[in-house]
């Protein structure tokens, strides 16, 4: 038999009766000291949540500091801000740059602002600013003269600090394995055609020429390399501070966009997607001849114990003049109630002012230090070229992010990496497509 | 026996008594005031927010939202980009790659366990172990099976076959693909699962009818078993479609967007215009997304549904 009602009590379902329980459940009951235990627990965890507050309130400072060399230099900082007498504690969020970035932007959107963070000056910190979400710090004179003009320019907002910087980082740099050069017989060149020369004698001896990581950021560095290299100091910018299109439209951009083409054929096939910590290995390892990075690339040279400037080489990437492309980290300050905050965030500023700790915290970082007067004794030979080159403000020049919106920013990065990674573009068509998202994204 | 005669099932007999003064609610008030908590978070999260994102559409916001219209000026923009239209291309190739593929495989496998194996668990449960990797592993372990230095490429060159190639994930215009390669690999499993399913429900006697007519196996498959299991199928699209259209992680750690971004999907294309201050045009981006999905995926849902209704399922 199958009937539905049968199949209910002794097929697969179980009656719903057997399912309730049969007898209430049992009281708890605890004896007395039990109880009084329980009330002694609950008062003490009620009563912490009243803990008193600390007569000095720490700073909260979020940072993405946190690889060994960017935490040694951290350290500086917290050494001399502790020692001045002020307390902070601290909100590491790890990863690039911009994961840090948008951290600090939601936090201070969501309304809990943090006391000093990490960021770096552009458009991004100009838009906050704007919108009142940034505590201006008192402005140093001293400071001011100091530091290059630019800089200070970029750190302002109405006429006040609303950023301090922390270091230079430089992008025009050139590494070379020297090793790899002498083998060869190669010279390390000083123009774009003398590198173009040196490149097809490298790529015969089955040595990769360049190595690259083929992401975006990296291409655009190869790129305003090449820019500064064949056009020259005033060139750049024109376009990159000015965005003057008929700079773009002219011969000179048409030249660059040649030799960033014809830079394409002497990358190796696994350079696509490829890291640039990776990439800075192929080139110790000596698979490769050049790199061209940022001078953060040091820090992976000397930890495989190597010291930069010897095995591998650094130069400024080929230029007619002297240059120094920078990109500026600084830390900014979130608006906060408490006046008692407020001194703490100018005594951040006042230490990270501090020429001693400018120094220090560039020489951890492999970076230079944002003041201008400061001596070069224990820095790193590529350091002490790049000290004396920014001596001159004609040498001074900014990475784009400082000067451009972030949209414009990003936008030249998606026209330029497309001519570079489809090889079958013209340098007349890639110099277009660059013209076209200025247009489009003004 | 009397218990079986009576008509009313046990549990109902078995409710604690109403207290006198406490009116019952029926159990479809209840179940509707059960379901308002879940019904409003919903509609805040989908209806509200989308509703938000087609309003900054139309606004010049940068960074932070902004409520100055701007009329079309973002679409606009959105249009005359590049990368746009290399995104929506993309889009439909890796949509049409990862659903036929993914069905494919899946009905294949289905079909093969179906017929009867000897460790049919262990199929089952090892050709469904892809599912349970996030899309990052995926991305990461087949990023390093692709690359040719490292991967397959040079694995078979190391055996001999030194002519062998296999860049695609290098190439501009084959990166996509193995972007659908990853995701085949991952989801076929899940239609393999729904497909055994669908077949397992259908009645065993079309096979012994099939067997007196004396018609041959795949004829059976595909005109008798399959049109029964439109359900499976239905069910199948729709997540595979889900599936593709969200696609974010998988592109970040298998290609990075490809070489420049010729493997880019639409997600990261919004999801890297809001960290470049453009939450504007990523909005816009957004919008355009969900119109597509909505024009590709409509007229299907409505035609199944329509059917459903009909049939009376």
């Amino acid at each position: 038999m199958s009937s539905g009602i049968n199949n209910y009590r002794h097929g697969h379902k179980q009656p719903a009766a057997a399912r309730l329980p049969r007898e209430p459940l049992p009281r708890v009951k605890l004896s007395r000291t039990e109880r009084c235990f329980a009330l002694i627990a609950g008062a003490l965890l009620s009563l912490s949540t009243f803990a008193a507050a600390p007569s000095a309130q720490p700073l909260e400072v979020m940072h993405w500091l946190t690889s060994s060399h960017d935490a040694a230099a951290l350290a500086v900082v917290r050494e001399a801000f502790t020692s001045r007498g002020g307390s902070w504690v601290e909100s590491p969020m790890p990863g690039p740059g911009g994961t840090g970035r948008t951290a600090a932007v939601n936090r201070i959107v969501g309304g809990l602002p943090p006391g000093a963070f990490q960021f770096s000056l552009g458009s991004q910190l100009v838009e906050l600013a704007t919108a009142g979400m940034i505590a201006p710090v008192r402005t140093n004179t001293q400071w001011d003269a100091a530091i290059p003009a630019s800089i200070a320019l970029a750190s302002k907002y109405g006429g006040r600090d609303i950023a301090v910087p922390m270091n230079i980082r430089g992008e025009n740099w050139m590494f070379y394995n020297s090793a790899v050069l002498r083998r060869a017989g190669v010279a390390v060149p000083r123009t774009w055609d003398d590198f173009l020369a040196a490149a097809i004698k490298l790529k015969a001896t089955g040595i990769t020429p360049i190595a690259l990581g083929g992401q975006a950021w990296q291409e655009r560095l190869l790129f305003n390399s090449v820019l500064l290299g064949t056009g020259g100091r005033e060139f750049y910018r024109r376009i990159y501070e000015q965005v003057d299109e008929r700079a773009i439209g002219s011969a000179a951009m048409l030249r660059t966009y040649s030799i960033f083409g014809a830079l394409r054929q002497f990358v190796d096939s696994g350079s696509p997607g490829r890291r640039w910590n990776q990439t800075t290995a192929f080139l110790i390892q000596g698979h490769a001849a050049f790199l061209f990075m940022g001078d953060w690339a040091k820090n992976e040279i000397i930890a495989v114990g190597l010291e930069p400037g010897v095995q591998i080489g650094c130069a400024l990437a080929p230029a007619p003049e002297p240059a120094y492309i920078m990109m500026v980290d600084a830390f900014a300050f979130g608006r906060l109630k408490t006046p008692a905050l407020e001194a703490a965030q100018n005594l951040f500023a006042q230490t990270l002012r501090d020429p001693k700790v400018q120094a220090r915290m560039a020489q951890k970082l492999g970076a230079i230090p944002v003041r201008t007067d400061i001596s070069d004794s224990g820095f790193d030979i590529c350091s002490k070229h790049a000290m004396s080159i920014i001596r001159e403000p004609q040498a001074q020049l900014l990475d784009p992010f400082l000067t451009l919106a972030g949209g414009l920013s990003g936008a030249l990065d998606d026209a330029i990496s497309q001519y570079w990674n489809q090889k079958e573009l013209s340098a007349e068509q890639g110099r277009k497509m660059f013209l076209e998202a200025v247009k489009n994204n003004r | 026996m009397s218990e079986a005669c009576n008509s009313t099932p046990p549990h109902i007999q078995a409710q604690p008594q109403v207290r006198a003064g406490r009116r019952r609610l029926s159990l479809k008030t209840a179940s509707f005031l059960a379901m308002i908590p879940t019904a409003g978070l919903v509609a805040v999260v989908f209806y509200v927010f989308v509703g938000w994102t087609v309003v900054i559409s139309f606004t010049s916001s940068r960074l932070l939202p902004s409520y100055t219209f701007v009329g079309w000026q973002q679409y606009r923009r959105l249009f005359a980009s590049n990368r746009w239209w290399t995104t929506m291309e993309n889009l439909a190739i890796y949509a049409s790659t990862l659903i036929c593929g993914c069905m494919a495989l899946g009905l294949m496998l289905a079909v093969l366990i179906d017929r009867g194996t000897r460790f049919e668990r262990l199929y089952r449960t090892s050709l469904m172990l892809p599912l349970s990797m996030s899309f990052v592993v995926t991305g990461i372990v087949w990023q390093w099976l692709l690359n040719p230095g490292l991967g397959i490429e040079h694995a078979v060159r190391v055996l001999g076959w030194d002519e062998f190639r296999f860049d695609w994930l290098v190439r501009s215009d084959r990166s996509i693909y193995t972007i659908a390669l990853a995701g085949i690999w991952q989801q076929s499993g899940m239609c393999m699962a729904i497909f055994l399913a669908g077949l397992r429900s259908v009645d065993g006697n079309f096979w012994k009818a099939a067997r007196v007519d004396a018609i041959p196996t795949w004829r059976v498959y595909l005109q008798i078993i399959f049109p029964q299991m439109r359900t499976a199928f239905f069910t199948a699209f729709v997540l595979m479609f889900a599936a593709a259209a969200k696609s974010y992680d998988l592109v970040v750690t298998l290609t990075g967007g490809g070489p420049g971004f010729a493997s880019d999907l639409p997600a990261r294309f919004v999801v890297e215009h809001l960290a470049r201050n453009e939450l504007g045009m990523g909005a816009a981006g957004a919008c355009m997304l969900l119109i597509t999905i909505a024009a590709a995926v409509g007229p299907y849902l409505y035609m199944e549904m329509r059917r459903q209704k009909i049939v009376g399922l």
